[in-house]
Protein backbone atom coordinates (compact mmCIF):
# COMPACT_ATOMS: atom_id res chain seq x y z
CA UNK A 1 0.00 0.00 0.00
CA UNK A 2 1.51 3.53 -0.75
CA UNK A 3 1.60 5.92 1.97
CA UNK A 4 1.04 9.54 1.21
CA UNK A 5 3.07 10.97 3.94
CA UNK A 6 2.36 14.40 3.17
CA UNK A 7 -1.67 13.77 4.36
CA UNK A 8 -1.22 10.59 6.92
CA UNK A 9 -3.28 11.57 10.13
CA UNK A 10 -1.71 11.07 13.21
CA UNK A 11 -3.47 7.67 14.44
CA UNK A 12 -2.44 5.97 10.60
CA UNK A 13 1.12 6.91 11.66
CA UNK A 14 0.86 5.79 15.17
CA UNK A 15 0.18 2.94 13.37
CA UNK A 16 2.68 2.42 11.15
CA UNK A 17 5.25 2.72 13.66
CA UNK A 18 3.86 0.70 16.01
CA UNK A 19 4.06 -2.20 13.33
CA UNK A 20 6.99 -1.48 12.23
CA UNK A 21 8.75 -1.35 15.41
CA UNK A 22 6.52 -4.68 16.54
CA UNK A 23 8.40 -6.30 13.54
CA UNK A 24 11.49 -5.75 15.10
CA UNK A 25 10.48 -7.18 18.06
CA UNK A 26 9.85 -3.40 19.89
CA UNK A 27 6.60 -3.22 21.83
CA UNK A 28 5.79 0.72 22.00
CA UNK A 29 3.13 2.60 24.14
CA UNK A 30 1.85 5.91 22.56
CA UNK A 31 1.53 8.80 25.48
CA UNK A 32 0.92 12.29 25.67
CA UNK A 33 -0.50 14.79 23.22
CA UNK A 34 -0.90 12.07 20.39
CA UNK A 35 -3.37 10.20 23.22
CA UNK A 36 -5.47 13.39 22.98
CA UNK A 37 -5.21 13.92 19.70
CA UNK A 38 -6.96 10.08 18.89
CA UNK A 39 -9.38 10.52 21.67
CA UNK A 40 -10.91 13.92 20.56
CA UNK A 41 -10.36 13.30 17.14
CA UNK A 42 -7.92 15.46 16.18
CA UNK A 43 -10.01 18.40 18.12
CA UNK A 44 -6.45 18.90 19.33
CA UNK A 45 -3.84 18.15 16.87
CA UNK A 46 -0.61 17.31 18.26
CA UNK A 47 2.30 18.10 15.84
CA UNK A 48 4.23 14.77 17.41
CA UNK A 49 3.72 11.37 18.70
CA UNK A 50 5.31 10.38 21.85
CA UNK A 51 6.23 6.59 22.28
CA UNK A 52 7.88 5.32 25.45
CA UNK A 53 9.41 1.68 24.98
CA UNK A 54 12.24 0.09 26.94
CA UNK A 55 13.93 -1.05 23.49
CA UNK A 56 17.60 0.90 22.72
CA UNK A 57 17.61 3.96 20.80
CA UNK A 58 19.74 2.22 18.44
CA UNK A 59 17.28 -0.73 17.47
CA UNK A 60 14.58 1.45 17.27
CA UNK A 61 16.51 4.29 15.27
CA UNK A 62 17.30 1.14 13.12
CA UNK A 63 13.46 -0.36 12.29
CA UNK A 64 12.21 3.29 11.99
CA UNK A 65 14.79 4.08 9.52
CA UNK A 66 13.04 1.63 7.32
CA UNK A 67 10.22 3.77 7.26
CA UNK A 68 12.67 6.52 5.74
CA UNK A 69 12.41 8.12 9.59
CA UNK A 70 15.77 9.88 10.64
CA UNK A 71 17.29 10.09 13.97
CA UNK A 72 17.31 14.10 14.38
CA UNK A 73 18.37 14.60 18.37
CA UNK A 74 18.72 12.13 20.89
CA UNK A 75 15.36 11.39 21.10
CA UNK A 76 13.40 12.12 18.33
CA UNK A 77 13.05 11.32 14.93
CA UNK A 78 11.81 13.13 11.35
CA UNK A 79 10.20 11.90 7.91
CA UNK A 80 10.68 14.23 5.00
CA UNK A 81 7.33 15.09 3.86
CA UNK A 82 5.74 14.13 6.81
CA UNK A 83 4.10 16.57 9.15
CA UNK A 84 4.55 14.75 12.09
CA UNK A 85 7.20 14.02 14.50
CA UNK A 86 8.22 10.73 16.95
CA UNK A 87 9.86 10.95 19.93
CA UNK A 88 10.54 8.37 22.49
CA UNK A 89 10.22 9.57 25.86
CA UNK A 90 12.26 8.12 28.56
CA UNK A 91 10.61 5.17 30.27
CA UNK A 92 9.20 3.97 32.71
CA UNK A 93 5.38 4.36 31.35
CA UNK A 94 4.37 6.40 34.57
CA UNK A 95 1.63 9.02 35.54
CA UNK A 96 2.83 10.88 38.27
CA UNK A 97 4.29 8.68 40.83
CA UNK A 98 2.10 5.35 39.23
CA UNK A 99 3.17 2.82 37.03
CA UNK A 100 0.81 2.70 33.99
CA UNK A 101 -1.29 -0.36 34.55
CA UNK A 102 -3.64 -0.93 31.67
CA UNK A 103 -3.27 0.20 28.34
CA UNK A 104 -6.02 0.82 25.32
CA UNK A 105 -5.89 -1.22 22.20
CA UNK A 106 -7.05 0.70 18.64
CA UNK A 107 -7.47 -1.11 15.20
CA UNK A 108 -6.46 1.09 12.35
CA UNK A 109 -6.21 0.28 8.80
CA UNK A 110 -2.61 0.24 9.26
CA UNK A 111 -2.84 -2.24 11.98
CA UNK A 112 -3.15 -2.29 16.17
CA UNK A 113 -1.79 0.85 18.29
CA UNK A 114 -1.79 0.37 21.95
CA UNK A 115 -2.29 3.55 23.77
CA UNK A 116 -3.10 5.16 27.37
CA UNK A 117 -6.90 4.81 28.21
CA UNK A 118 -8.52 7.50 28.16
CA UNK A 119 -8.69 8.32 32.03
CA UNK A 120 -4.71 7.78 32.10
CA UNK A 121 -4.69 10.42 29.22
CA UNK A 122 -6.64 12.64 31.38
CA UNK A 123 -4.55 11.95 34.25
CA UNK A 124 -1.43 12.17 32.28
CA UNK A 125 -2.39 15.74 30.99
CA UNK A 126 -3.39 17.00 34.50
CA UNK A 127 -0.08 15.85 35.27
CA UNK A 128 1.43 18.48 33.60
CA UNK A 129 -1.34 20.96 34.91
CA UNK A 130 -0.54 19.86 38.19
CA UNK A 131 3.45 20.24 37.87
CA UNK A 132 3.93 22.68 35.79
CA UNK A 133 0.50 24.85 35.74
CA UNK A 134 0.11 24.19 31.74
CA UNK A 135 -2.90 25.75 30.56
CA UNK A 136 -3.06 23.60 27.21
CA UNK A 137 -2.58 20.21 29.14
CA UNK A 138 -6.02 21.50 31.48
CA UNK A 139 -7.75 21.95 28.16
CA UNK A 140 -6.42 18.79 26.68
CA UNK A 141 -8.06 17.15 29.94
CA UNK A 142 -10.88 18.46 29.10
CA UNK A 143 -11.25 17.49 25.85
CA UNK A 144 -10.60 13.93 26.33
CA UNK A 145 -12.69 13.30 29.43
CA UNK A 146 -15.95 15.45 27.59
CA UNK A 147 -15.15 13.16 24.43
CA UNK A 148 -14.33 9.43 25.89
CA UNK A 149 -15.89 7.86 28.65
CA UNK A 150 -13.35 8.09 31.89
CA UNK A 151 -13.55 7.52 35.48
CA UNK A 152 -13.85 10.43 37.55
CA UNK A 153 -13.31 8.34 40.61
CA UNK A 154 -9.95 7.21 39.17
CA UNK A 155 -9.10 10.59 38.33
CA UNK A 156 -10.10 11.81 41.71
CA UNK A 157 -8.12 9.36 43.72
CA UNK A 158 -5.17 9.69 41.70
CA UNK A 159 -4.97 14.12 42.32
CA UNK A 160 -5.56 13.19 45.76
CA UNK A 161 -2.62 11.28 46.12
CA UNK A 162 -0.27 13.22 43.53
CA UNK A 163 -1.23 16.23 46.34
CA UNK A 164 -3.68 18.52 43.71
CA UNK A 165 -7.20 18.18 45.61
CA UNK A 166 -7.56 22.27 44.49
CA UNK A 167 -6.71 21.64 41.09
CA UNK A 168 -8.70 18.83 40.75
CA UNK A 169 -11.86 20.93 41.54
CA UNK A 170 -11.07 23.42 39.17
CA UNK A 171 -11.34 20.68 36.24
CA UNK A 172 -14.59 18.90 37.97
CA UNK A 173 -16.00 22.46 37.88
CA UNK A 174 -14.73 23.02 34.33
CA UNK A 175 -16.48 19.93 33.04
CA UNK A 176 -19.51 20.84 34.24
CA UNK A 177 -20.00 23.66 32.90
CA UNK A 178 -21.98 23.46 29.51
CA UNK A 179 -20.58 25.00 26.33
CA UNK A 180 -22.47 27.62 24.97
CA UNK A 181 -22.50 28.36 21.50
CA UNK A 182 -22.29 31.77 20.33
CA UNK B 1 29.68 11.17 48.07
CA UNK B 2 26.62 9.99 45.49
CA UNK B 3 29.59 10.48 43.17
CA UNK B 4 29.99 6.34 42.48
CA UNK B 5 26.17 6.05 42.09
CA UNK B 6 25.46 8.82 39.95
CA UNK B 7 28.29 8.52 37.41
CA UNK B 8 30.16 11.50 37.93
CA UNK B 9 30.52 14.45 40.07
CA UNK B 10 29.52 16.99 38.47
CA UNK B 11 25.82 15.12 37.77
CA UNK B 12 25.85 15.15 41.61
CA UNK B 13 26.54 18.78 42.09
CA UNK B 14 23.59 19.35 39.99
CA UNK B 15 21.30 17.50 41.62
CA UNK B 16 22.41 19.06 44.94
CA UNK B 17 22.13 22.54 43.22
CA UNK B 18 18.81 22.26 42.28
CA UNK B 19 17.51 20.69 45.06
CA UNK B 20 18.71 23.25 47.25
CA UNK B 21 17.53 26.46 45.08
CA UNK B 22 14.79 24.69 42.69
CA UNK B 23 16.14 25.85 39.17
CA UNK B 24 18.77 27.16 37.89
CA UNK B 25 20.63 27.96 34.59
CA UNK B 26 23.70 26.58 32.67
CA UNK B 27 26.29 29.59 33.08
CA UNK B 28 24.85 30.25 37.10
CA UNK B 29 25.99 26.57 37.82
CA UNK B 30 29.09 27.09 35.42
CA UNK B 31 29.96 30.54 37.69
CA UNK B 32 28.67 28.45 41.22
CA UNK B 33 31.27 25.72 40.80
CA UNK B 34 34.18 26.99 38.75
CA UNK B 35 33.74 24.65 35.94
CA UNK B 36 33.10 25.69 32.31
CA UNK B 37 29.27 26.34 31.16
CA UNK B 38 29.97 23.00 28.46
CA UNK B 39 30.69 20.76 30.87
CA UNK B 40 27.36 21.24 32.89
CA UNK B 41 25.50 21.78 29.78
CA UNK B 42 26.54 18.16 28.71
CA UNK B 43 25.36 16.89 31.91
CA UNK B 44 22.01 18.93 31.56
CA UNK B 45 21.56 17.51 28.27
CA UNK B 46 21.95 13.91 29.58
CA UNK B 47 19.57 14.28 32.99
CA UNK B 48 17.06 15.99 30.46
CA UNK B 49 17.27 13.10 28.08
CA UNK B 50 16.46 10.56 30.93
CA UNK B 51 13.73 12.56 32.04
CA UNK B 52 15.01 13.60 35.57
CA UNK B 53 15.22 17.16 34.75
CA UNK B 54 13.70 19.76 32.43
CA UNK B 55 14.02 22.82 31.17
CA UNK B 56 11.84 26.21 29.80
CA UNK B 57 13.34 28.64 27.78
CA UNK B 58 12.59 31.98 29.58
CA UNK B 59 14.08 34.65 27.27
CA UNK B 60 17.39 33.54 26.15
CA UNK B 61 18.37 31.55 29.40
CA UNK B 62 17.40 27.91 29.71
CA UNK B 63 16.21 27.54 33.10
CA UNK B 64 16.67 23.91 34.45
CA UNK B 65 14.75 22.46 37.31
CA UNK B 66 13.57 18.65 38.77
CA UNK B 67 11.82 17.25 36.25
CA UNK B 68 8.43 17.46 38.30
CA UNK B 69 6.70 14.24 36.38
CA UNK B 70 9.69 12.05 37.03
CA UNK B 71 8.47 8.78 39.31
CA UNK B 72 11.20 8.63 41.23
CA UNK B 73 11.78 12.15 41.72
CA UNK B 74 10.25 12.20 45.42
CA UNK B 75 12.51 9.17 46.39
CA UNK B 76 15.76 10.87 44.37
CA UNK B 77 14.94 14.16 46.80
CA UNK B 78 15.10 11.84 49.95
CA UNK B 79 18.62 10.31 48.97
CA UNK B 80 19.66 14.03 48.14
CA UNK B 81 18.67 15.71 51.61
CA UNK B 82 19.98 12.69 53.09
CA UNK B 83 23.31 13.12 51.51
CA UNK B 84 23.32 16.63 51.78
CA UNK B 85 22.99 16.40 55.92
CA UNK B 86 26.52 14.91 55.40
CA UNK B 87 28.40 17.37 53.30
CA UNK B 88 31.13 19.92 55.08
CA UNK B 89 29.41 22.80 56.24
CA UNK B 90 32.28 25.01 54.09
CA UNK B 91 31.15 23.11 50.76
CA UNK B 92 27.33 24.01 51.89
CA UNK B 93 28.27 27.61 52.67
CA UNK B 94 30.35 27.88 49.52
CA UNK B 95 27.98 25.95 47.11
CA UNK B 96 24.72 25.82 48.33
CA UNK B 97 23.77 28.96 50.89
CA UNK B 98 24.34 31.82 47.92
CA UNK B 99 21.13 35.09 47.96
CA UNK B 100 18.47 33.65 46.33
CA UNK B 101 16.18 36.80 47.63
CA UNK B 102 15.59 39.57 45.24
CA UNK B 103 17.53 43.17 44.94
CA UNK B 104 16.52 46.04 43.61
CA UNK B 105 17.52 46.87 40.27
CA UNK B 106 20.41 49.37 40.90
CA UNK B 107 21.00 49.35 44.70
CA UNK B 108 24.77 49.01 45.00
CA UNK B 109 25.97 45.89 46.89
Amino acid sequence: MKIDWGHISIKDLAALVTRQLKRHGIDALIVGGACVSIYTKNKYLSSDIDFISHAALKDISNALAELGFKRESSRHFERKGCPFFIEFVPPPAAIGEEPVKEKAELRTRYGRIILLTPTDSVKDRLAAYYHWNDPQAFEQAVMVAKAQKVSIREIERWSLKEGHKEKYKIFVERLKKKIVKS
Amino acid sequence: MLEGLFGNIMIEKIFFYLNTYGEGYPLGMAKTFGVSVNRIQQQLKRLENAGIVASILKGKVRIYTFNLRYPFLRELKTLLSKAYEFLPEAEKDKYYRMRTRPRRTGKPL
